[in-house]
């Protein structure tokens, strides 16, 4: 028994001593994600709650969140919220000389150094002086509320009068410390330490000229990027300050999701593709149809969708996953009757007519002049829709334009029905105005007949060639023959070229916070561009800017075998 | 070589902390002055733009006004300075009470592209904006031309900086006040101006 009395000790002592490791593993070693619910929730209630507080700076409650900021300036959650500054990410921004710093769960909750993360071997490269404290400690719920409500960080540094001091309940605070814990707290699906995977989207019917002209190029761009991995790998392995940078760089892959058969039956292949290979966001893509079975299956599952070409986005004040080059056909419904309203302000109110069939291509651009008109509050207009078959020849031009003398006619339809229109300057009754689309036309702007062209205007949503478009269309024919890509459908290339310099600034801005929340706040956060896009006079973004392009020209042709285009507005109509 | 190497470094790294001091300001450092005040005369352009009600507005007799007037770049999905620019201008304008309508407010959109008299509209509802706040929208070379009359060009809305003008009616001079600064410091100037 006296034997056995220091064994049992000892064995105690191990077996606290272990309990004890086991503890403090467990108390200061666990993931920062899905710490502490608020009592009384859910795991899903307390990140939407707290989402609501972030993004819309709504209280569980349902009362605004209040803040003073700048001292002395009070604001409220319809004025701006967390999400304003640190963006849906949380990872912060930087806006002329003010710099947000990040607020997501991974970065929050372990202390901030002021120099990037590296190993021992690499610190000992940096001269002592740079080798200072810690910016801060890891912040805990308790010094995240003295940050929240006092603006005071961990070290006791006072945050610059631009971070607002928000007035919130302890119940409050927690949903919102719960929720920043939750905030890109660990890298999307489609990363891996060495891959990062896209898919790019075509479906059955798109002409191979113009897949080709998506998928080429994107393909020779991913491929150029993961050459590049072997050098980016090299390179982190020398000097103090190359790690961060070159191990965030990724290989990139692209899978090629390609729909078939009814776009009825579209999300559920979306959904099966992705089963397979879970990928971090899709690229590109090409469509005929609605893009809106593809947007739909990024919104449900939070994938961003950068930059498909198609005629027929969705158009939505809020939807985010998806950035579209421009509204498409909607635009320039938009485009005239922005215009028209400008006209009307001083010649007076005139009938309209939109003429269109039950096709997307019509239904498209007259839904968009149709919401934009409604909002004017301008009397409505006629709608005079065609069957998809039903033929239009030069008689129906004739009974349109009698049965509405002095109209102004809105005409989304193709190059064929117009060609037929030439007979109205003859009749003696001609329109007020004829509007037509350039992009119904195939931009052959030629088969508008020469004698209805001094009443013609045309929508023209893209860069005109006077403003220097074929010199940067050189430079991408130039790069696609570098790259032994034939040229098949230019603009389409030309599109993908642009897609190719966003990435790059994106993935690099991006270091190794692969978000896909954080992918789109950095491309939001990208400066306007105006001379690597040939098709547009000038891409922009902005925090929830969804459409890039936001213009359209309207122009008429002059006569004669080489016609020119005329502006007749502004690139954006206001 | 080692020791060039070593220089070098050096030179990179005291150049890097120079450069942290004079340039950023980040969310954790308290400035020691928060904005700079000068006074500066402008010629505004002839320029027509178009207000949050989609109204022409002639801006040089919409400016020379008699009241006194305060001016403002921004743009409607800015992240940080411009919520704080507008809010102070909200505050301004509750705080001033009936003396509001000796104010113009105006915001110039720097973003003019996107933002529409409806993004305009929605924008000014958000901060409960009352009458006398107007919000400027253009083509991009008639906002390019006046940004760069009142010294305030941009080549590119995410390298703005926080910039409020004020002008007293019978002054041709402007206040120029560069940096996000209170509501007590914005009347004083406010005062200031209209004292002169």
């Amino acid at each position: 028994m006296k034997c056995l009395l220091p064994r049992l000790t000892s064995l105690l002592f191990t077996i606290f001593k272990r309990a004890l490791l086991l503890w403090f593993v467990l108390s200061c070693n666990l993931p920062a994600v899905g710490a502490d619910i608020p009592s009384g929730l859910t795991w899903e209630e307390a990140l939407k709650m707290g989402e609501r507080i972030y993004r819309e700076g709504i209280l569980p409650s349902g009362e605004h969140l209040q803040a003073i900021v700048q001292d002395d300036i009070p604001v409220d959650g319809t004025m701006f919220t967390c999400v304003s500054c640190h963006l849906r990410s949380g990872l912060g921004s930087v806006e002329g000389r003010v710099i947000t710093l990040p607020a997501n769960g991974k970065l929050l909750f372990k202390p901030l150094s002021r120099l990037p993360e590296m190993a021992g071997s690499r610190k000992k490269m940096i001269p002592g002086y740079l080798k200072s404290s810690d910016r801060r400690p890891a912040y805990t719920d308790e010094t995240l509320a003295a940050a929240v409500r006092m603006g005071v960080d961990p070290a006791g540094r006072r945050f610059n009068a631009a971070m607002p001091k928000y007035l919130l309940s302890d119940r409050d605070m927690e949903i919102l410390a719960f929720y920043l814990r939750n905030l890109s707290a660990s890298p999307s699906p489609g990363v891996t330490d060495s891959t990062l995977s896209f898919a790019t989207v075509y479906t059955e019917g798109v002409g191979s000229a113009d897949l080709e002209a998506m998928l080429a190029p994107l393909e020779a761009y991913i491929l150029d990027r993961t050459k590049q991995a072997g050098y980016h790998k090299l390179k982190a392995g020398s000097g103090p300050f190359a790690e961060e940078m070159d191990l965030s760089y990724r290989r990139l892959s692209l899978a090629r999701w390609m729909l078939k058969g009814p776009p009825e039956t579209w999300q559920s292949q979306l959904e099966d593709y992705y089963r397979q290979e879970p990928v971090f966001a899709l690229l590109g893509g090409i469509s005929g149809h609605a893009w809106k079975p593809v947007h739909d299956f990024c919104e449900r599952n939070r994938i961003p969708c950068i930059l498909p070409i198609t005629d027929f986005p969705v158009v939505s004040d809020a939807d985010w996953y998806t950035l579209y080059f421009s509204k498409g056909l909607y635009q320039e419904g938009e485009a005239v009757a922005r215009y028209l309203r400008r006209i009307m302000e001083t010649a007076g109110n005139m009938p309209v007519i939109q003429v269109y069939r039950k096709t997307a291509e019509g239904t498209s651009p007259a839904k968009g002049f149709k919401e934009t008109w409604e909002r004017f509050g301008l009397p409505p207009a006629e709608d005079r829709i065609l069957n998809s078959e039903e033929p239009v020849t030069g008689d129906f031009w004739e009974g349109l334009i009698s049965m509405h003398r002095g109209a102004i006619i809105i005409s989304w339809l193709g190059s064929r029905d117009i060609s037929s229109a030439e007979g109205i300057a003859l009749s003696g009754e001609k329109p007020h105005m004829l509007f037509v689309s350039s992009s119904l036309l195939d931009k052959d702007l030629n088969t508008i007949p020469e004698n209805i062209r001094s009443f013609t205007y045309i929508t023209y949503p893209y860069r005109l060639p006077q403003e220097g478009r074929d010199d940067i269309y050189f430079l991408v024919k130039s790069w696609l023959k570098v790259k032994n890509i034939p040229v098949t459908n230019l603009e389409i290339s030309s599109s993908i070229y642009f897609l190719g310099w966003v990435l790059t600034d994106a993935l690099m801005h991006m270091k190794q916070h692969y978000y896909r929340d954080y992918f789109l706040d950095v491309i939001d956060m990208m400066r306007d561009q105006t001379h690597l896009v040939a098709n547009y006079p000038r891409l922009s973004f902005g925090q929830g800017q969804r459409f890039a392009s936001k213009g359209c020209y309207i122009v008429q042709l002059t006569e004669g075998q080489k016609p020119e285009l005329i502006k007749r507005s502004d690139w954006v109509i206001h | 070589m080692k020791n060039i190497n070593n220089g070098a470094f050096h030179l990179l790294a005291w150049s890097c902390i120079i450069l942290f001091f004079l340039t950023g300001n980040a969310a954790g450092s308290e400035p020691k002055q928060r904005y700079t005040r000068t006074v500066e005369k402008y010629t505004v352009p002839d320029v027509t733009l178009i207000n949050q009600n989609g109204s022409k507005i002639r801006l040089r007799s919409f400016l020379n006004s008699d009241r006194t007037v305060i001016l403002d770049f921004i743009y409607g999905t800015c992240t940080t300075i411009c919520p704080i620019l507008s809010a102070g201008y909200a505050n301004l304008q509750n705080k001033l009470g009936a003396d509001s309508a000796k104010v113009r407010l105006v915001s110039i959109s720097i973003d003019p592209e996107h933002d529409t008299p409806e993004v305009m509209k929605s924008y000014l509802k958000r901060y409960n904006a009352k009458s006398g706040w107007d919000f400027l929208t253009g083509s991009r070379e008639d906002i390019n031309a006046v940004m760069k009359a009142f010294d305030a060009y941009v080549l590119n809305k995410m390298s703005h900086y926080p910039l409020t003008l004020l002008r007293a009616p019978d002054n041709d001079r402007w206040v120029r006040i560069y940096g996000l600064i209170s509501t007590s410091d914005f009347m004083t100037e406010y005062q200031r101006v209209f004292r002169r």
